[in-house]
């Protein structure tokens, strides 16, 4: 049992609406560990707390903390990237600039400190994970596995952020959610769900396209790639039908371009995206 | 909904709808928190919409109906329904009573407003004046174009059949329209959220203020697009796929950004066959 099964336990309860209780072995493990309990209490308040414009307290509150956390997780990825720059170089060929020397810690967290007193909340947030994952090493150097514990955690706060934004009504903030998936691996079946649905349902074009751009981060589209098919012969908004078409044809599998291929070749679908996908189809051959 | 406007144009149908009356009426809304932030949600079959922002703390609303009369696609159909269900009345000896009625509803609660007008047969020109902090909310089915002046809160706007004109404005905005333009002129630019506008098949245009900082993207698949920025835009597609490691591919109609004062919030101007204007504020 890891801290991180615990925490992505507590997201997924909250995005269900499950109010199942922890098992014991959870229970044990809560217990045995304070800031881990601290952890989960901030994933509830966060999740449970309405924050809508009209009661947030500032909006400019609101700016600070996604500002705030953009920058700690660039912070944490030029951090993550310099520690594991040798492991990268050997096994995907990736350059590393000399140049690019990653901050320390205390710089970090002296950067952090610098806005305003109005982005105590989202510092104290952050220095929270960065100090929950210090505390787990049992020691104070920063060795490579705190890093990707901390990239982890931050990967948790952005799904978390984004699930919880995908829900608002407003579709500008549905669009923030979808920009925090991005900073997210994708390895959360729960958020490329809601991802999915999101692009099935919403009525704003705007977070469509979004969710497909978001989509195309993906390795491998698994199991929701028939769904996505489905979609894509299905949809009646033209910009959301040629994207999903775009998105399928350039990283979908081979079976699946070849059945949308042969959707346009049998003119199944919109006269516009038959061209896309011949277009597709002989830009590729070029 | 779709329920409620059968019902609507049932009744006007069974009413007379041959003379086109007007009825114009002003209203003041305090609001229940005065000095917090205000959320505005404005629905309407059909009409025009104007929200501008002033400095005052209560909604203005100045709203002037008449009555359709009724050449409208649906309403033909409906109407030739009915005729074939219902024997017209004899009217003889009777005078036409012409309506004077208005369907507004509008109800506050915790400075949330909703206004809405979903009656078919009414065209509203509606002139609102709200606190400039608001955020504005507006669905606008038929009929005029949505102007929005000087609104510095976060704006949705969505309109099928008029144009979108937003000026003085610093977002985030997502607005929509599905074969008219969408015009829209920055003051400056929220971080918050990012925005986006998308016409189907009309045009969009912004001007940015000088100050301005954001990622703007463009996309458009048989319109084109003109810039006045000093940055050049840069396919994103070709970044992503070279750090997938996968072969380059020619993108038509892919995103393209331009940082504009070294970036920021993003701001997506979407078209299928409209063009895209970027120009910035002398």
């Amino acid at each position: 049992m890891t801290n991180q099964e615990i925490i992505d336990w507590k997201i997924a309860s909250f995005a269900n609406n499950d109010s199942s209780e922890l098992s014991e072995e959870m229970k044990n493990h809560l217990k045995q560990n304070t800031q881990l309990q601290e952890e989960l209490s901030f994933i509830e308040h966060f999740w449970t707390t309405d924050v809508k414009p009209v009661v947030m307290p500032s909006s400019k509150l609101d700016a600070n903390f996604y500002q705030m956390l953009s920058r700690a997780q660039s912070a944490q990825q030029h951090s993550v990237q310099h520690e594991t720059a040798q492991l990268a170089l050997q096994q995907n060929g990736y350059g590393f600039s000399s140049q690019e020397r990653p901050l320390s810690l205390l710089d970090k967290v002296k950067n952090w400190l610098t806005p305003t007193p109005i982005a105590q909340f989202s510092t104290l947030a952050l220095v929270f994970v960065l100090g929950f994952n210090l505390n787990q090493s049992g020691s104070n150097r920063m060795d490579n596995s705190d890093y990707i514990g901390l990239q982890q955690e931050v990967s948790s706060l952005s799904t978390m952020l984004a699930m919880s934004m995908l829900q608002k009504d407003s579709a500008s903030e549905r669009l923030s959610g979808v920009a925090y998936s991005r900073q997210t691996d994708l390895s959360n079946p729960l958020l490329i769900e809601q991802l999915i649905e999101l692009l099935a349902r919403d009525k704003s074009t705007s977070v469509r396209l979004a969710v497909i751009n978001s989509l195309s981060q993906l390795q491998s589209f698994g199991s929701s790639e028939q769904q996505l098919f489905t979609l894509a012969t299905q949809e009646e908004n033209l910009l959301v039908q040629i994207e999903l078409c775009r998105l399928l044809l350039n990283y979908g599998s081979a079976d699946i371009k070849n059945r949308l291929t042969e959707q346009a070749n049998q003119q199944l679908l919109k006269p516009q995206v038959q061209e896309f996908i011949q277009a597709q189809l002989m830009a590729a051959y070029i | 909904m779709k329920k409620a406007l059968t019902l609507s144009i049932v009744a006007l149908l069974a009413g007379s709808m041959q003379v086109a009356s007007a009825a114009e009426k002003n209203y003041s809304l305090p609001l229940s928190k005065p000095g917090e932030p205000v959320s505005i949600e404005i629905e309407v079959y059909r009409g025009s919409i104007t929200v501008v922002g002033y400095k005052g703390d209560t909604i203005e609303i100045s709203a002037k109906t008449s009555t359709f009369s009724g050449k409208d696609k649906d309403l033909k159909k409906v109407k030739h329904k009915m005729n074939k269900n219902n024997s017209s009345r004899s009217t003889k000896g009777l005078k036409s009573v012409k309506s004077q009625s208005m369907r507004l509803e509008i109800e506050e609660k915790n400075n949330e407003v909703e206004i809405i007008s979903e009656v078919s047969n009414q065209h509203v020109d509606l002139v609102i004046k709200v606190p400039q902090r608001s955020s504005v909310e507006v669905e606008l089915y038929k009929g005029g174009d949505i102007n929005i002046d000087g609104v510095n809160g976060g704006l949705e706007l969505e309109s099928y059949e008029g144009m979108i004109i937003a000026k003085n404005i610093s977002g985030p905005i997502v607005a929509e329209t599905v074969r008219t333009d969408i015009v829209v002129s920055f003051s400056a630019f929220a971080k918050t959220s990012p925005s986006s506008l998308t016409s189907h098949m009309g045009n969009v245009d912004i001007t940015l203020a000088k100050k301005v900082a954001a990622n703007v993207s463009v996309q458009t698949y048989q319109g084109e697009i003109f810039s006045g920025l000093d940055n050049d835009f840069v396919l994103v597609d070709e970044i992503k796929k070279s750090k997938k490691g996968q072969k380059q591919k020619i993108v038509l109609g892919g995103i393209m950004q331009a940082k504009v004062n070294g970036g920021g919030q993003e701001l997506s101007l979407i078209s299928y066959s409209g063009n895209l204007y970027i120009r910035k504020a002398k």
